[in-house]
């Protein structure tokens, strides 16, 4: 396309004005491209720490409701819940708990979990007959995944302990369940409480009590998990007004986070509004100044033949290949930017923890400038089809 | 395809009611390998006539053809006059003005971010009719061989106009259209360029439409002339500008020869 070609010849023959755009058009970007990589670093960090721990997205039902498998399907229904269970009575939560062949035992609370469970490290899942053992009780107890365990307990009442024998499936990291803890299928607590309700379970030697027919399970709460931080407040508010209940969470301290990453965003988008009304002027004018500096290379060109509907695209090139070089730039600035910042600003996290923009964002931001680019040239367009080419016959030298 | 310029009686008006400049071109034809010298006074509408007959601007009223000499091929005539009254009228006579003619505009007109080459090849580029035997034929009998890679910034004013003319025939157009094209030049260089752009037009098959107001370089070459006058009109309200043919010039040399 011989506009094309002579338009890129005639911008890199004009080198110094080439860089005056480049110059104007980085000047703008490189710093809201260092504020927003800011923004991100900070906000993702902050979200990241949340988000690392799942109690920050768990809600615990408190007071004396009780609730049935029924309760927990209808939360497990709505879309703001990730993993939810039933709890059963906190004090029957206590078992001892000794490597299979091993000789010492340790007191651990027993914590339901299942598929779903956010405490669960990837790739990880409960099935009935295994159980995952925390860090903690792991060391003090030299088990390993693929050991088998046993899960003791024993009431006052009753005549001699129930023991339930599991396969350990996996050890969690220590960040994710402080404490020794053994987290186990719903029902392996629910029989643990028909144990200390006094029920005869001869699967597991207990012959005596009454008859686990007989028993309707009921619980004493929920735990559920929000599906994100922004699920947190909606599904606990919807908690508590359905079953009109009160409940605990850290609704407060991530609708605090939440709330900061709303006004930093809404900071950053004043500034770039002005900023941007500032490079849009910058702009339309620079690139109409081109044009009517250009007018007889311009008038030539028309004079030659290569007018018509044409001639329009010799500024528009000129802007878009400028916008891309300047984002180029904009963009190596913003990474040496982000280097020196990381070092000056020692994080002791990863590289891109401070300052961090996505490959996706990069890609919405260059679209984004390209697209005001080209807005901002189409006056220069206009202009440029207007450029009469008896110009070059009328006025003389180019 | 050579053709021959059919022009009949194009008007155009300038001005308003309190003063008007009205250009008549009168009716005349130019075929190939023609040269005509228009003169006329400053103001005269020498620059206004080259771009009515150049498709630069719109008649009033008035006929304006191509009409092809071979009138065995099956080429129909172009009528430029109508050409202004389409919807694309500017895409039209664009792509007529690539097709039919060349122009050397007073200083050349060069485009700085091109090679001398470069601006040559230029005018095939648009009419799409790549050439460069032509081309270099051109380099050379205009002298421009040896600076044909040099940008016109490192030229002198005689090099830029012989580029100029070098361009406006290398897409060999019917006709080529050349505004006071020495008028930049010292009288050497004058009639340098003049006899260039003459001896190049004819080689390329061109008719050559020229204004100047260099007399003494016109007078050494053979050419119809033709001269533009103005008559004042309505209590000094209109001008009125009627371009009057003189008649074919021997050149002053050629004379003294018989």
């Amino acid at each position: 396309m011989l506009i094309l070609r002579l338009a890129l010849r005639d911008l890199f023959f004009q080198k110094v004005h080439l860089v005056c755009n480049i110059a104007v058009l980085a000047g703008v970007l490189v710093p809201l491209l260092v504020l927003f990589g800011v923004k991100n670093g900070v906000y993702n960090a902050l979200i990241g720490d949340l988000l690392s721990n799942p109690r920050n997205v768990q809600i615990d039902t408190s007071g004396n409701t009780t609730f049935s498998t029924e309760d927990a399907q209808t939360v497990r229904g709505w879309p703001e819940a990730g993993f939810v269970t039933l709890k059963t009575r906190s004090q029957f939560d206590f078992v001892n708990v000794r490597l299979e062949g091993g000789g010492q035992k340790r007191d651990a609370v027993l914590i339901p979990s299942g598929e779903g469970d956010p405490n669960l490290p990837d790739g990880v899942a409960i099935l009935p007959g295994t159980a995952v053992v925390s860090a903690q009780l792991a060391a003090q107890l030299e088990i390993s995944s693929g050991d088998l365990i046993d899960v003791i307990t024993q009431a006052e009442d009753r005549p001699r302990q129930m023991r339930l024998q599991l396969k350990v499936s996996a050890v969690l990291p220590a960040e994710n369940v402080t404490g020794r803890a053994v987290l186990a299928e719903l029902e392996v607590l629910d029989l643990v409480e028909a144990f200390y309700d006094a029920y005869a379970l001869p699967e597991y030697g207990i012959t005596q009590g009454k008859p686990l027919a007989d028993r309707v399970p009921v619980f004493e709460g929920l735990r559920v998990y929000a599906a994100s931080l922004e699920d947190l407040a909606p599904l606990q508010n919807r908690i508590e007004t359905h079953f009109g209940i009160s409940t605990e969470a850290r609704t407060a301290e991530v609708q605090g986070v939440l709330s900061l990453g709303r006004n930093l965003n809404l900071a950053l988008l004043l500034t770039a509004a002005v900023a941007s009304l500032g490079l849009a002027a910058a702009l339309v004018f620079g690139f109409w100044g081109e044009v009517q500096r250009k007018r007889h290379v311009l008038a030539s060109l028309a004079l030659m033949g290569l007018g018509g509907q044409r001639l329009w695209l010799f500024p528009l090139i000129q802007a878009l290949v400028s916008a891309a070089l300047a984002l180029l730039v904009s963009f190596g600035i913003f990474g040496l930017a982000a280097l020196v910042a990381e070092r000056l600003f020692d994080t002791g996290g990863a590289a891109g923890n401070l300052v961090d923009i996505t490959v996706m964002q990069a890609v919405s931001i260059s679209a984004l400038v390209t697209a005001f680019v080209a807005f901002s040239a189409l006056m220069a367009a206009w202009s440029a089809l207007k450029i009469d080419p008896a110009t070059v016959l009328r006025e003389g030298a180019t | 395809m050579a053709y021959r310029l059919e022009i009949d009686n194009m008007t155009v008006t300038l001005g308003d009611a309190e003063r008007r400049f009205v250009l008549k071109t009168g009716a005349w034809s130019v075929t190939a390998g023609e040269v005509i010298g228009l003169t006329g006074p400053s103001g005269a509408g020498k620059t206004l006539l080259l771009e009515l007959l150049g498709l630069l601007r719109a008649p009033d009223d008035g006929g304006y053809t191509a009409v092809p000499l071979d009138t065995s091929a099956q080429t129909a005539s172009h009528d430029f006059a109508a050409a202004w009254r389409a919807p694309q009228a500017m895409s039209l006579c664009a792509a007529a003005r690539a097709q039919f003619f060349g122009f050397v505009p007073q200083a050349g007109g060069l485009l700085p971010f091109l090679t001398v080459t470069e601006n040559i090849e230029l005018t095939q580029h648009i009419a799409k009719r790549p050439d460069a035997a032509w081309r270099d034929t051109l380099l050379g009998e205009l002298g421009l061989t040896q600076i044909k890679g040099l940008r016109p910034a490192a030229l002198s004013i005689g090099q830029r106009q012989r580029v100029a003319i070098a361009r406006a025939l290398a897409h060999r157009p019917f006709c080529v259209i050349a505004d006071e094209p020495t008028a930049a030049l010292d009288p050497e260089n004058a009639q340098t360029a003049m006899r260039l752009l003459i001896e190049a037009a004819g080689a390329g098959g061109s008719a050559t439409l020229l204004s100047s107001h260099d007399y003494a370089t016109l007078e050494q070459f053979p050419m119809r002339r033709m001269r533009l006058e103005i008559t004042p009109a309505e209590q000094g309200k209109t001008i009125v500008s009627t371009l009057v043919p003189l008649g074919t010039q021997v050149p002053k040399a050629e004379e003294v020869t018989a």
